[in-house]
C-alpha cells in the first residue's frame, strides 16, 4: 500500500435508510454529501451508492438554484451557518 | 395534466401586505393557465445563501400544483417579468416514485396549514425570562461582595 487511505470505504448510509426520493427544500439532510465549501462530495468518500449519488447530486443543484445551499464558499464571502433556518 | 412544484422567492423589501398580494397574483398565474392547485406552503422569510439582487433575504412560497405540460412556457414567462420575484424553480414530479412523494408533501403541506390554528399560550414566556435574570444579579452581586472582603 504506497499511500494510506485517508477515508474508509463505507456503505451507502441513503440505502441502509431505504431512500426512495430527497427533498431538496430539506437542505440539513443535504449536509451529509455536501463538503465544508459545500462541494459535493464524491462517492469513493461518502460510500454512497451511484443510484443514490445520482439522486443526491440532483437535488443539491435544484437546492442551489433555491437559493438553500450556496454554490460557493471562498474567503471573502464566507456564508454563516446556512442551515440556521432550520430548527 | 402533470404534477409540478412551484417555488417562488418574494423580494424581502416588500411589507408583509404587499408580499400576500404578489403570492395570490403569483397563484392566479397558475389558475389562470388552466392549473389546479393541490396544496400551497408558506417557507416564510429565510436568509439566501447568496445574496440576489443585492438582498440578502427572502420570502419563500411553495406551491404544488397539477399543470398542463404546454402550459409551463408561459407561466414561467409571467414569472420572469414580475418584478417582484427573486427567484423561482419548478419541478416536475412525473414518475411514481415522484408521484408518491408530491402526494406525501401536498398532505403534509396541508396539515400544516390547518396545524398554525392552535396557537400555543404565550403567557408563560414572561415569567420564564424572568426568572433566569433575577438569578444572575445575585450571582454577580455575591463575587463583588467577596472581592471586597478580600481586599
Amino acid at each position: 500500500m504506497a499511500e494510506k487511505r485517508k477515508y474508509k470505504k463505507r456503505y451507502c448510509k441513503y440505502c441502509e435508510a431505504k431512500v426512495d426520493f430527497m427533498d431538496y427544500k430539506d437542505a440539513g439532510a443535504l449536509r451529509f454529501s455536501l463538503s465544508e465549501r459545500y462541494k459535493i462530495m464524491p462517492r469513493r468518500l461518502t460510500g454512497n451508492c451511484k443510484r443514490h449519488q445520482d439522486m443526491i447530486s440532483v437535488v443539491i443543484k435544484r437546492a442551489r438554484a433555491a437559493a438553500l445551499v450556496p454554490y460557493t464558499v471562498t474567503r471573502k464571502h464566507v456564508v454563516t451557518a446556512p442551515f440556521e433556518n432550520l430548527k | 395534466m402533470r404534477n409540478y412544484e412551484n417555488l417562488v422567492i418574494v423580494k424581502p423589501t416588500l411589507t408583509a401586505e404587499e408580499i400576500q398580494a404578489s403570492v395570490k397574483a403569483i397563484e392566479e398565474v397558475i389558475t389562470s393557465n388552466g392549473g389546479e392547485i393541490a396544496a400551497t406552503s408558506p417557507m416564510g422569510m429565510r436568509k439566501l445563501a447568496y445574496p440576489i439582487e443585492k438582498n440578502e433575504r427572502g420570502y419563500y412560497h411553495v406551491i404544488y400544483s397539477s399543470i398542463a405540460p404546454s402550459a409551463i412556457s408561459e407561466i414561467e414567462r409571467r414569472f420572469r417579468i414580475n418584478e417582484d420575484l427573486l427567484r423561482f424553480v419548478t419541478i416536475k414530479y412525473d414518475t411514481n416514485r415522484e408521484k408518491a412523494a408530491f402526494n406525501g408533501m401536498v398532505e403534509k403541506a396541508k396539515k400544516a396549514a390547518e396545524a398554525p390554528k392552535v396557537e400555543t399560550p404565550a403567557v408563560e414566556t414572561p415569567a420564564a425570562v424572568e426568572a433566569p435574570t433575577e438569578t444572575p444579579a445575585v450571582e454577580t452581586e455575591a463575587p463583588v461582595a467577596t472581592e471586597a472582603a478580600a481586599e
